[in-house]
């Protein structure tokens, strides 16, 4: 049936839209939260084919991907924070001694 | 043969191992190194005497150690040979390698790279041995390049000098050069034999197939080779220059056994190198010359080493003209004895520049008989050997090397026996003179360098006294012997031995015992005489100290022409085709790592931008193949 | 779709943009806050009432509050780092085109054999109650949701090293790029 299906095509727009945020943002931030954005789009598409299957495994793993979101945020802001704490800044540019 | 494969392998791999051991563990513990690469030559040398014990009854052992080129009915495997011409040179080889490893021990011990070392002069022991070995010419091939290169490698051991890193150039050119006579005469053989064993090149229906210009070609190829690596003209520069290794390299690469192998080569393929009678008047006609310029070119040297280089020279030309003359048993039992006299000398020089802390000019030592006397009578007991004299073992194969020049049977070379004959014993006088003259210059007199000389420690005197010792008793008893021996892979010797008296002893002597006279009255007695004929003699002796300008004749003869010629195919060929396809091929890869190394900015944005590139076109693709 | 699903579905894709495209940081959180409660509504509207309660509390809640946390400590002025060409938004935004258009119809093909019953029977045995998720949660998944509580306490022990200043240096390292500020 067609409109479940569609909610995985919104999960796939939000995932390019959140893409998009990672490539063009400097702010390290922002580039943090379009990366909340794309795991939560990848959620949407579990309890979209969770509903599809018929049965809660999608939804599952959507509780994990939840805690592993919660750790990772945890440790990604401790990352910018040591960033700007040697850079005075959290622009990506400027972190950029992974050259060459 | 059984039990004779295993063993005939491990006199290679024995060594083989060894150069590597020797380097792995001694760059940790350097002591280790010698220790290991002298066992690893031990073993090698313990194998060899096995060998050699039962080869008398069983005639020969083989071992394939693997295939090595196999296509289309072309085969050709990894094998080794064992019979009594190599089991000779395996001993002769594994014996004085190993005494000179141990010598080196001691000499090298203060060397930052001593693991190095080692492992080099295993490798060169492996590589000889792969060289007297082999059963077929290109496996021989490996053993002679083998050796050219640790020859390469030791006499620009210490490359930090630019001297002497290109002393190991020259080596290696020159080598080349005879290393191209060894290819066209692999060529030739092959085409024309079909085969290259060195057991079925011995057949005479196999020789029969070679047609006349090419058997003259092939031999003469083969010689051109022997000239490389045996140091006869024109290709002998090479080896006083040599005298930059380390001494030990000198007495085992340089004197003792690799400069040997053209001999080995020629007595291997005696067959083809008698199939035209002008090669070996060839061979006869250099090794004469070659022997009389080394010889007076040693006259004039005043470097300790130097004197033994050309000495070396000059005692090769002895045993190519035994070749020359048809006697490849003589010239081996020549190989044998000198190996054990020179190396003595050799070592005993090293024992003179270790002590005298790394003096080599004979002008600065002097009257070190009385600081080391044990080098001194090893080096004294050397000479006496080297010179000739009866019952040293110098005489024994040097006597037989004068009687099997006039006994020639080559229809070209009859006439000329005689006068070859006397230049031959005339070219020993001066042998004996000039390595009395080294001996006086050294040990007797007063000291007249800086510094105290002291006596080498018992890890080098003990192989010098083994040597010395060999030089003594080494010719009484291993000549005739040796040319019984080796009778099966060789030729017959001609002529009788053993019945000479006491008087033809003494006669057989006088050259040595006059060129010493000689010089004992020139240097010791009779000092201004020699300053009189110093000054009669002068132009002849700049033409001897000279070198008899071969290297300025070279360089006008071959070096430039060869400049010329490589400067107008470096023009034509290498700034037009090489590299101009090279800078294409570099500019090409220059543009496309700029290219890529915009995209390698260190902006993480970037990198992730590509990431969903790539994901993109993979879901893109895997959506079209469902 | 139903007309609750299609608002908030407009409302994630525009509050997306807005995360994406608002040059103010703070502005681009408070946008993902939005988007991240329209999603807890989608879920909702799929069903998955425990989701859409959780995505509440742990995401909307709990990691918006620590974003918004950082955003105040470090209180960013107007970006000094190098500005990005106008290549690189058109490529992102393309290749982004690229990737909805290509892998939608693929997914959708998968799906349309579904008849109307099938679907209505899967619907029903896929509702997310908080009692039904956790006895999955407590039955099947227990062993990986008693190590997903390892993942956290890890993830707290490195928060805490990352961020912990080194004793006696305060302000920026000596060496780092903003070293002589």
């Amino acid at each position: 049936m067609g409109s479940v299906v569609t909610y995985v095509g919104l999960s796939l727009v939000l995932f390019a839209i959140g893409a998009v945020g990672v490539c063009i943002r400097r702010n390290a931030i922002v580039v943090f939260m379009c990366i909340e954005m794309m795991l939560n789009a990848v959620n949407l598409a579990f309890v979209a084919f969770s509903k599809l299957q018929g049965n809660l495994d999608g939804q599952v793993a959507v509780f994990f991907v939840m805690v592993i979101a919660a750790a990772e945020s945890a440790i990604g802001l401790a990352i910018i924070i040591a960033l700007f704490r040697n850079l005075v800044s959290v622009e990506t540019t400027d972190a950029a001694q992974l050259k060459w | 043969m059984g039990s004779g494969d295993l063993r005939l392998s491990l006199v290679v791999l024995a060594p083989a191992l060894g150069a590597l051991l020797s380097y792995v563990i001694g760059r940790r513990s350097p002591k280790l190194s010698g220790v290991i690469a002298s066992g690893a030559v031990l073993v090698s040398f313990l194998c060899s005497v096995l060998l050699w014990q039962q080869v008398g009854a069983t005639g020969s052992f083989t071992a394939t150690l693997s295939s090595w080129i196999s296509f289309g009915d072309v085969s050709l495997p990894l094998q080794l040979y064992f019979d009594k011409l190599s089991a000779v040179m395996c001993l002769v080889v594994t014996g004085v390698g190993f005494l000179i490893h141990l010598y080196s021990i001691g000499y090298m011990a203060h060397d930052e790279s001593v693991a190095r070392f080692f492992s080099y002069l295993n490798l060169f022991v492996a590589a000889m041995l792969v060289l007297v070995l082999g059963k077929s010419l290109p496996v021989i091939f490996i053993g002679w390049e083998g050796v050219g290169l640790c020859s390469y490698l030791l006499i620009g051991f210490w490359f930090a000098n630019t001297e002497y890193a290109k002393a190991g150039r020259k080596a290696f050119v020159m080598n080349r050069i005879g290393d191209v006579g060894f290819i066209v005469a692999m060529a030739v053989l092959y085409t024309q034999c079909g085969t290259l064993d060195v057991v079925e090149l011995g057949q005479g229906s196999v020789l029969s197939k070679l047609p006349a210009g090419l058997a003259f070609l092939a031999g003469l190829s083969l010689f051109v080779a022997a000239t490389g690596k045996s140091a006869q003209i024109p290709l002998f520069t090479w080896l006083p220059d040599a005298m930059a290794g380390p001494t030990p390299v000198s007495a085992l690469i340089h004197a003792a056994t690799m400069v040997t192998a053209g001999i080995y080569l020629m007595g291997r393929m005696h067959g083809i190198v008698e199939l035209d009678p002008a090669v070996p008047a060839i061979i006869m006609w250099v090794a004469l010359v070659t022997s009389a310029i080394a010889a007076l070119t040693a006259l004039a040297q005043n470097d300790i080493k130097k004197v033994l280089a050309y000495s070396t020279v000059s005692q090769l030309g002895f045993m190519f003209l035994a070749v020359g003359a048809g006697q490849y048993a003589i010239a081996l039992c020549h190989v044998v004895t000198h190996a054990f006299f020179k190396a003595c000398l050799f070592l005993s020089a090293g024992s003179v520049i270790h002590g005298c802390h790394h003096e080599q000019d004979m002008r600065r030592m002097g009257g070190l008989a009385k600081a080391m006397p044990i080098t001194a009578i090893c080096y004294g007991v050397a000479t006496l050997a080297i010179a000739g004299i009866c019952p040293f073992a110098g005489y024994y194969s040097k006597h037989a090397i004068l009687g099997a020049i006039s006994g020639t049977t080559n229809p070209l070379l009859v006439a000329a026996a005689p006068f070859i004959g006397y230049a031959a014993t005339a070219i020993a006088v001066c042998t004996a003179f000039y390595m009395a003259r080294s001996f006086i210059m050294t040990f007797l007199g007063g000291y007249r360098g800086e510094g105290h000389p002291h006596e080498a420690p018992l890890v080098m005197t003990a192989p010098v006294g083994v040597l010395a010792l060999l030089s003594v008793i080494g010719g009484f008893l291993l000549v005739h012997p040796i040319t019984s021996f080796v009778t099966g892979p060789l030729p017959a010797t001609a002529g009788e031995h053993g019945s000479e008296g006491f008087v033809s002893l003494l006669i057989g002597s006088l050259p040595g015992l006059f060129g010493i006279a000689l010089a004992a009255y020139l240097f010791l007695v009779a000092p201004r005489e020699k300053e009189l004929l110093r000054r009669i003699f002068s132009p002849v002796e700049k033409l001897c100290g000279g070198k008899f300008y071969v290297d300025e004749i070279l360089q006008v003869l071959v070096v430039t022409p060869c400049r010329k010629i490589s400067g107008i195919a470096f023009r034509a060929v290498d700034q037009r085709i090489v590299e101009g396809s090279g800078s294409a091929l570099g500019s090409v890869t220059q543009a496309v790592g700029e290219l890529t190394c915009r995209i390698t900015t260190g902006q993480v944005t970037t990198y992730v931008l590509l990431m969903f590139i790539a994901a993109a076109a993979f879901f893109s693709v895997f959506s079209q193949v469902r | 779709m139903s007309f609750m699903g299609f608002v908030l579905s407009a409302v994630a894709v525009a509050s997306a943009l807005g995360v994406v495209f608002n040059r103010n940081p703070l502005y681009s959180a408070f946008h993902l806050i939005v988007n991240l409660l329209a999603m807890a509504g989608v879920y909702s509207v799929l069903d998955a009432h425990f989701l859409a309660v959780t995505q509440v509390v742990v995401y909307a809640g709990a990691i918006m509050v620590l974003v918004l946390f950082v955003l105040m400590l470090l209180n960013l002025k107007a970006g000094s780092g190098r500005k990005l060409g106008i290549f690189r938004p058109l490529c992102a935004i393309a290749v982004a085109c690229s990737v909805v258009t290509t892998v939608y119809p693929a997914v959708e093909s998968n799906f349309k054999d579904l008849s109307l019953h099938e679907l209505q029977e899967k619907a029903w045995r896929s509702e997310g109650t908080v009692k039904a998720v956790g006895e999955e949660l407590y039955g099947r998944y227990v062993r990986q949701f008693e190590l997903s509580s390892l993942v956290l306490l890890i993830g707290i022990v490195g928060a805490v090293t990352l961020s912990k200043r080194k004793e006696g240096k305060i302000g920026p390292r000596e060496g780092g790029l903003g070293g002589g500020k």
